[in-house]
């Protein structure tokens, strides 16, 4: 497949991708690592907690969104790597068993005024469970190279 | 324990000391975020960060363990709704060692939960030099003090 350069990006592009079930056991193994909250890490208090029962920690919801988009998008670009994102929700928890995919819909795209061999393309993400429930929001940017004279 | 009430705007704290090994960057790449510049050492040495560098949400999540750690796990943490920005200001490489800053911006307390209050942080992380790695805004939900005034007296 042929890499995509920041001329090949257009507003209103979209991305649909595969999705991925996520399991109890990586939840936990997650919450060892980097997030060990007892909403995360514990199923007993988890129970009593506000969320009813054990959840992914954002951080690891993140982690599998990205994941998504290296596979459908960002190892097909010419990409720069990233700033940052903006205005990141976790609209919904995401529990053991639940099966994620993305869409996202581009909104931006401008040369930088700094580097001539690099544009930035800002995206609106979304991330969906198996029953179409949003459970993340945010808005992506990313540099990606322009096209070799 | 850390109740809502006990995060007053201008509070600050200090805490960590996360050190970045290569194989943990390769590793939470590997699954999360397999990029060259991220797993590859030979490719990264030729790519525009000049080394293999940490994918920026396995910093995000190296900032969440020390602040969970830091801070969180002695209070009435009810989780987060999530990030109004966040920013990589600079790669983090391995063998670097990374520590945050924590100051409260602003608080509120929602008219829907009335048992619970919101707090929103910044969060800025640094290596061992003093520089700015990671930036962060984004807000915590936070239990009242059951022991404490009625809500309407602690706003």
């Amino acid at each position: 497949m042929s890499t995509v350069y920041f001329e090949d990006i257009a507003v209103d592009d979209k991305t649909v991708s595969n999705s991925k079930t996520v399991t109890k056991e990586e939840i936990l193994d997650f919450a060892r690592k980097y997030d060990p909250q007892p909403f995360h890490l514990d199923e007993a208090a988890a129970k009593k907690s506000i969320y009813g029962g054990l959840i992914a920690s954002g951080w690891h919801t993140t982690a599998i969104l990205m994941r998504l988009l290296v596979d459908n998008m960002t190892n097909k670009r010419a990409g720069l790597g990233s700033p940052g994102c903006d205005d990141l929700r976790w609209v919904r928890p995401v529990r053991p068993g639940d099966t994620l995919r993305y869409e996202s819909t581009v909104v931006e795209t401008r040369k930088s005024g700094s580097r001539p061999d690099m544009g930035i393309i800002r995206a609106d993400v979304k991330l969906f469970n198996q029953n179409d429930e949003v459970v993340l929001t945010l808005k992506s940017i990313g540099m990606v190279k322009t096209r070799p004279k | 324990m850390r109740y809502w009430e006990d995060f007053t705007v201008d509070w600050t704290l200090e805490f960590g000391n996360y050190a970045v090994t290569e194989e943990e960057v390769i590793e939470f790449a590997t699954e999360f975020d397999p990029q060259s510049f991220h797993i590859d050492k030979e490719a990264a040495k030729d790519h525009y960060f000049g080394g293999i560098i940490a994918s920026g949400w396995h910093t995000g999540a190296m900032c969440m363990r020390m602040m969970v750690d830091g801070y969180l796990n002695d209070t009435a943490s009810m989780g987060s709704p999530g990030i109004d920005q966040l920013r990589w200001k600079k790669p983090v490489r391995p063998g670097e060692t990374l520590h945050v800053k924590a100051k409260v911006l602003d608080r509120s307390l929602p008219k829907s939960k009335p048992e619970l209050g919101f707090v929103k942080f910044s969060h800025t992380v640094f290596n061992q030099d003093g520089e700015v790695k990671l930036t962060m805004i984004s807000s915590g939900m936070f239990l009242l003090d059951p022991t404490r005034q009625p809500r309407e007296a602690s706003q």
